[in-house]
């Protein structure tokens, strides 16, 4: 049998599933349904990119092809809204920063949102 | 030829970055000088130390890697590494020297361990590098960095990532490539990341102190045992992004079975659990 115990067991492990639904993890799923909104707020890296943002805030999603309801949670700075969208934490801390919002206060939507985004 | 003479683990985060910026007189505050005095404790271990260069395992943040074309294990060989713009402007810090030769040595060595690793002739580094960096780096301050750096950096953000024990067994890897340079260099191999903490869902912020201890001291006695443990058991215990402590085993990995812990630290302080441990090696 070339599908060995031993390999099955690897594959079964190399990536975590049932977690709780408090804990999230960022694969497949979120990756997949991430990639315009983590495009967008990895463009923030570039200080052009946030000037654009600054100036207008509009042109700067129209590069990313965001969808309507994602330039929506972007507008009304919806954190839980963009994580459930698979926005990457570590992406949404250059959004963060761009947007004046401190981690405590993105932590504390978090703490109250109450579910994985993967639920 | 070259050597392995200790190991370093250490957390990363922003805010070891900021408080370090904020300068001595926060850094000896009574709420960080739990985090800020055991790492000058490093530091002049590293001064009698005098190591020639440092092998930094670490991970990014999107702040040199995208999703678009995500490397799991990414190594640098360049003879700079300027430092990342990570969304609020880059420290004031000047380029990281880097040593291209050892670096590619590194590349073919880890190659020939089928470790097919990604090539990065230009790679700047964000606070998986630089956060720890300068209270390490004994040499910075007025005449910038000293000690020349190989960062190696491993996915650990997007799954699946590689396993504990392929981290591990990439330590020993790297572990070989050192020894087999030809060049009379001591070398300190330095793992950052972790300790516990969540920073998505309603666990934000949570820290658990008794499992990072045990994590360290596992780290020292039984390393191996670590390589058990899954990803679903380590973020149960540590949450979502604990998982950079894999970047500790490898460090770990890349050391003599019998190296000793000597600097021990640990704080659990607002939403992180800070680490420090170094390790001596026998001469």
């Amino acid at each position: 049998m070339e599908l060995t115990q031993d390999y099955l067991d690897r594959l079964r492990a190399v990536q975590p599933h049932d977690l709780p639904g408090d804990l999230d993890l960022f694969d497949e799923h979120t990756a997949t349904r991430g990639m315009r909104l983590n495009k967008a707020a990895y463009s923030l890296k570039d200080a052009h990119q946030r000037e654009l943002f600054h100036h207008d805030e509009e042109a700067w999603m129209e590069q990313f092809g965001l969808t309507d309801e994602e330039k929506d949670l972007m507008r009304t700075r919806d954190w839980i809204g963009l994580w459930r969208k698979g926005m990457s934490i570590y992406v949404m801390v250059k959004l963060s920063g761009v947007t004046d919002t401190p981690l405590p206060e993105i932590g504390k939507q978090m703490r109250e949102s109450g579910g994985s985004a993967n639920g | 030829m070259a050597r392995v003479v200790g190991g370093i683990g250490a957390s990363h985060a922003p805010s070891m970055e900021h408080i370090y910026d904020a300068g001595e007189e926060v850094r000896e505050s009574d709420e960080w000088q739990p985090l800020f005095g055991p790492f000058k404790d490093v530091a002049s271990w590293l001064e009698q130390l005098k190591p020639d260069r440092l092998v930094v395992i670490y991970n990014d943040h999107m702040d040199q890697f995208f999703l678009n074309a995500y490397p799991t294990f990414a190594l640098g060989v360049a003879d700079t590494y300027p430092v990342a713009d990570e969304g609020f402007g880059a420290r004031p810090f000047p380029p990281l020297p880097g040593d291209a030769r050892l670096g590619w040595h590194i590349a073919r060595s880890l190659v020939a361990d089928e470790f097919d690793i990604t090539i990065c002739q230009e790679l700047e580094v964000d606070h998986g590098v630089i956060s720890p960096l300068p209270m390490v780096d004994f040499s910075e301050g007025e005449g910038g960095w000293k000690i020349p750096i190989v960062p190696l950096a491993v996915n650990v953000i997007l799954h699946p990532l590689p396993s504990p024990l392929r981290c591990w067994k990439l330590g020993q890897g790297l572990r070989r490539a050192i020894l087999s340079y030809e060049e009379d260099l001591s070398v300190v191999v330095v793992g950052t990341g972790g300790l516990s903490h969540q920073l998505t869902g309603p666990r934000f912020g949570q820290v658990t102190p008794d499992w990072d201890q045990e994590f360290m001291r596992l780290l020292a006695e039984d390393p191996e045992s670590l390589t058990t443990y899954t990803y679903k058991q380590l973020i149960e215990l540590g949450g979502t992004e604990s998982v950079e402590v894999v970047n500790w085993l490898a460090m770990r990995g890349a050391l003599p079975q019998d190296a000793r812990p000597l600097v021990q630290a640990y704080y659990a302080h607002r939403i992180m659990g800070y680490g420090l441990q170094t390790f001596e090696v026998a001469a």
